[in-house]
C-alpha cells in the first residue's frame, strides 16, 4: 500500500502548492523560455500563492517543446541527465525529454504504484506486449515490474502466435498491452482453439482507455480476467500519470507528481471540477524537464469527490476524445483535418463547384461488441443539394468507397440536417463516441 | 502539524522570506538547508513569533500563529533552540533548565518536571556533571547541549533547532545529533532543524527543504535530496569537477 494515495486531501493540496512554488522558482531561473513566457504575462513565481493562481501562468504546448530543440527546455545541466527520449511528432524537430537519476527513480516509483493498484505483486509473471514504437515505455514497465520482484517476460517483437504460446507455456499471470492489441490477441486466442483453462492469465493492464466498460466486462467474462487501465502522455512523469483502482470508476491522478487542470479548449479558461475540457498538466517533481501547464490535447473531466476505494486522490475520466484533431480508431490514427478536407472535396463534387467555407460535419465512433465502427455525419444544405434523392444516394456510396481508400477503414456516410449537428458543433466537438 | 503557506517576512521592508510554503508532519524530522543569509534563522524566528512583520499563514495544529506573542507560542508546544547557543550566562546549568520549564510551574507538574530533568541528564550526562556550573563558563558543545536541554524542558511537541552543530568538534556533533534522534524516536518529538552540516542532517531527517534567497527551490525525501546533483554541488561539498557540465 502506497501511503501517498491515502494522504488526507488537504495535505496533498498543500504539498502541491509547495512543490509548485519550488518548481517555479527553479524554472524561472533556469529555463529561458519559461521566464520569457512568464515575463510576458507579468507573472513571477511569487505571484503563485495557491493552486488557483496556476491560471495566471502561461500554457506550454507541444510546439513550445519542439521550438526549444534539443536541450532548451532543460532545467538542469546536461551533466545531470542520465536518460534521453525523443518523441517525434511528425513535424519539424522532435521533442527531447531528459531525465535525471531522480526523475528515473520517480518514474519507476509511480509505475510500481500503478502496477500494484492494478493488482500486480511479486508473485506475478508479467508479459509485456507493446509495439516497437513503445519500446521506451516497455523498458520502464519492465524495470518497475522487476523492481517489485515480479518475473518479467521481456517485450521483444514477435508474431502474435509466438506471444500466445508464451502466454500459455510461461504461465503469464499479468499481460500489459494496449486495447487494440488486446482485442487482436484475444481474437487470435479464440480462433486458435487454445483452452482457456490452460492459461494462468489473471489480469490485463492496459496503457490506454479505448475499451469502454461494456466491452471490457464482456471480455472479462469471456476470458476470466480483470482488465484495468492506466493513462499517460509521453511527455510527463512516467508511462502513466493516472490509473484505475479495483473500483474502476475513473483513473486516480498521481497528485504528488503533477497538478491536473481542465480548461476550455478554445478559451483556455479553467473549468470547475466535473466539467469536460482539455487536460492541462503541471509537473511537480520532474527536475530535468518540468512542464508548466502543458496542453495535453486530451478531453476529460476531473472527479474531485473521494473514491470508494479509500484513496484520497482526485480522479480523471477515461480519455476518449482529443482536441488536437487525432482520433484513434482500431489502432489507426485518423486526422480530423484530413477528414474535413475529404468532406469538402466530396461536396464540391456533389454541387459541381468549389466549396470554400467549412462544411458542418461530425465524426461518430460507434462501438459494437469490441469493434469500433465509423460514421460521418454531414449536414446537407440546399447549397449543395439540388433535390435529386437518387443522386444523393449515389454520391453517398461513392463517398464511402473513397473514404475506405483514403483512410483504410470503412465509414458509413449519413446525411443529416444542420440542427442535428448544432449541439455538437456548439461544444466544439468534431468527434462523438456512441 | 505545522503548515506554512506563502509566508513573507520582512526586516525593515526588505523581504527576507518570499512566498515560502512548507509543512512538517507529526513525528517527522524535517531539515532546512541553504547558504548563509538564505533566511533559515529568520524562518525559525518567524515561527516562534520573534519577527513580527510577516504576512501569510502559519498553522500549528490547525491554529494560526502569526501575530501571537512568543510566550503564547511556547505554551502551545513549540520549543526553539536558537542559533549561537543562547544560554543565560550568569545562571547555572540547573537554573537554565528550570527557566526552560518556567511556563509549566504552578500547573502542579512537579514530578513530571523532575522526570524531565532526569531525561535531559540522561541525554547529556555531561550536563549532569556540570549542573551547578555557571553556564557562561561551559564549553561551546556543552552550551549547545544546554540550549537543547532547555528547549526540551518546555516539553514542546515541535522543536525548532537552529544549527546545533555550529562550531563544534565532530565528536561532539555526533553526540548532539544522537540526542536529537533519541528525542524524535523515544519522546516522539517533531523536529524542524536548520543545519550547515547538510550531509549529516540529511542522514537523520525524513524530509528536507532547500532555501535560496528566501525561496524554497527544492524539497523532497532526505534520500532524494542527498542524491540530487544540485544539492551535492551546493551543499555536500562534492567536488565541482565531479559533477560539472558535460
Ligand atoms: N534583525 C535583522 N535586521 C535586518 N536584516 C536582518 C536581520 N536579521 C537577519 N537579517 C538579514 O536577513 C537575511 C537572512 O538572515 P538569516 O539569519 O535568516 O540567514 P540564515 O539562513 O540563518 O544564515 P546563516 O546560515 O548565516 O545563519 C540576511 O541577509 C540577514 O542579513
Ligand atoms: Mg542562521
Amino acid at each position: 500500500m502506497n501511503t501517498i494515495e491515502y494522504t488526507p486531501l488537504n495535505e496533498l493540496l498543500q504539498l502541491q502548492v509547495e512543490l509548485l512554488q519550488s518548481t517555479l522558482n527553479r524554472v524561472y531561473n533556469r529555463v529561458p523560455s519559461y521566464r520569457k513566457a512568464m515575463d510576458a504575462l507579468k507573472c513571477t513565481p511569487e505571484a503563485v500563492t495557491s493552486l488557483a493562481d496556476l491560471a495566471r501562468l502561461p500554457f506550454t504546448t507541444r510546439e513550445d517543446l519542439t521550438a526549444n530543440y534539443p536541450y532548451g527546455q532543460f532545467a538542469v545541466p546536461l551533466r545531470d541527465i542520465i536518460r534521453l527520449h525523443t518523441l517525434s511528432c511528425g513535424v519539424s524537430n522532435p521533442i527531447v525529454m531528459g531525465y535525471t537519476k531522480q526523475d528515473v527513480a520517480h518514474r519507476q516509483g509511480l509505475t510500481c504504484r500503478f502496477l500494484s493498484a492494478s493488482g500486480v505483486t511479486a508473485d506475478d509473471i508479467v508479459q509485456i506486449c507493446l509495439d516497437p514504437g513503445m519500446a521506451f515505455l516497455a523498458q520502464e514497465l519492465k524495470e518497475a515490474a522487476e523492481a517489485m520482484g515480479a518475473l518479467v517476460i521481456p517485450p521483444e517483437p514477435m508474431a502474435v502466435q509466438e506471444r500466445l504460446r508464451i502466454l500459455a507455456d510461461f504461465k503469464t499471470s499479468t499481460l500489459i498491452t494496449f486495447s487494440s492489441y488486446l482485442q487482436y490477441l484475444f481474437a487470435e486466442l479464440a480462433e486458435s482453439g487454445m483452452h482457456l483453462a490452460n492459461l494462468s492469465l489473471k489480469r490485463v493492464v492496459l496503457l490506454d482507455e479505448h475499451l469502454d466498460m461494456d466491452a471490457r466486462e464482456e471480455m472479462e467474462r469471456e476470458f476470466a480476467v480483470d482488465i484495468l487501465c492506466g493513462h499517460g502522455i509521453l511527455e510527463a512523469v512516467g508511462p502513466v500519470m493516472a490509473y484505475e483502482c479495483e473500483k474502476r470508476n475513473g483513473l486516480h491522478l498521481a497528485m504528488d507528481h503533477l497538478i491536473a487542470e481542465v480548461v476550455h479548449p478554445a478559451t483556455g479558461a479553467v473549468l470547475p471540477s466535473g466539467e469536460k475540457g482539455e487536460l492541462v498538466i503541471t509537473t511537480l517533481t520532474t527536475k530535468a524537464n518540468p512542464l508548466i501547464r502543458f496542453r495535453t490535447g486530451e478531453l476529460t473531466r476531473i472527479l474531485a469527490e473521494p473514491c470508494v476505494c479509500g484513496r484520497t486522490t482526485w480522479r480523471m475520466e477515461p480519455v476518449y476524445e482529443r482536441t488536437d484533431g487525432l482520433v484513434q480508431v482500431r489502432g489507426l490514427n485518423i486526422s480530423l483535418d484530413q477528414v474535413e478536407a475529404f468532406v469538402r472535396h466530396g461536396l464540391a463534387r456533389l454541387s459541381r463547384g468549389q466549396v470554400s467555407k467549412a462544411v458542418p460535419h461530425v465524426m461518430a465512433v460507434r462501438k459494437e461488441r469490441f469493434l469500433e465502427r465509423l460514421e460521418l455525419w454531414i449536414a446537407i444544405t440546399d447549397e449543395f443539394f439540388a433535390g435529386s434523392l437518387p443522386l444523393l444516394h449515389d454520391w453517398l456510396r461513392e463517398m464511402e468507397m473513397d473514404f475506405e481508400d483514403a483512410f483504410g477503414l470503412a465509414c458509413r456516410m449519413r446525411p443529416v440536417e444542420l440542427c442535428t449537428l448544432q449541439p455538437y458543433l456548439n461544444q466544439g466537438l468534431r468527434v462523438v463516441y456512441l | 502539524m505545522l503548515q506554512i503557506k506563502n509566508l513573507n517576512t520582512y526586516y525593515s521592508s526588505i523581504a527576507i522570506l518570499r512566498h515560502l510554503s512548507l509543512h512538517v508532519r507529526q513525528g517527522e524530522i524535517v531539515c532546512l538547508i541553504g547558504a548563509n543569509g538564505a533566511g533559515k534563522t529568520t524562518l525559525l524566528r518567524t515561527i516562534s513569533g520573534l519577527v513580527p512583520s510577516s504576512q501569510g499563514e502559519i498553522l500549528y495544529q490547525g491554529k494560526g500563529l502569526l501575530g501571537l506573542a512568543p510566550d503564547v507560542i511556547v505554551k502551545m508546544g513549540i520549543g526553539h533552540s536558537p542559533e549561537g547557543r543562547q544560554v543565560f550566562a550568569p545562571l547555572t546549568v540547573m537554573e537554565n533548565l528550570e527557566l526552560g520549564a518556567y511556563h509549566r510551574f504552578g500547573r502542579a507538574e512537579k514530578p513530571e518536571i523532575q522526570g524531565d530533568f532526569e531525561r535531559v541528564f540522561q541525554l547529556f550526562p555531561r550536563l549532569y556533571e556540570r549542573r551547578r556550573q555557571i553556564a557562561g563558563t561551559l564549553s561551546g558543545g556543552e552550551q549547545q547541549m544546554l540550549a537543547i536541554g532547555r528547549a526540551f524542558m518546555a516539553r514542546p511537541k515541535l522543536l525548532l533547532l537552529d544549527e546545533p552543530s555550529l562550531g563544534l568538534a565532530p565528536k561532539l556533533v555526533e553526540g548532539i545529533f544522537q540526542a536529537i534522534i533519541t528525542l524524535n524516536q523515544e519522546e516522539g518529538l517533531t523536529i524542524l532543524i536548520v543545519e550547515q552540516n547538510a550531509r549529516r542532517v540529511l542522514e537523520m531527517s525524513h524530509r528536507g527543504y532547500v532555501l535560496e534567497t528566501g525561496r524554497i527551490v527544492l524539497q523532497g525525501s532526505a534520500r532524494d535530496l542527498r542524491d540530487d546533483p544540485d544539492v551535492q554541488r551546493a551543499y555536500l561539498g562534492k567536488d565541482y569537477a565531479q559533477v560539472a557540465e558535460r
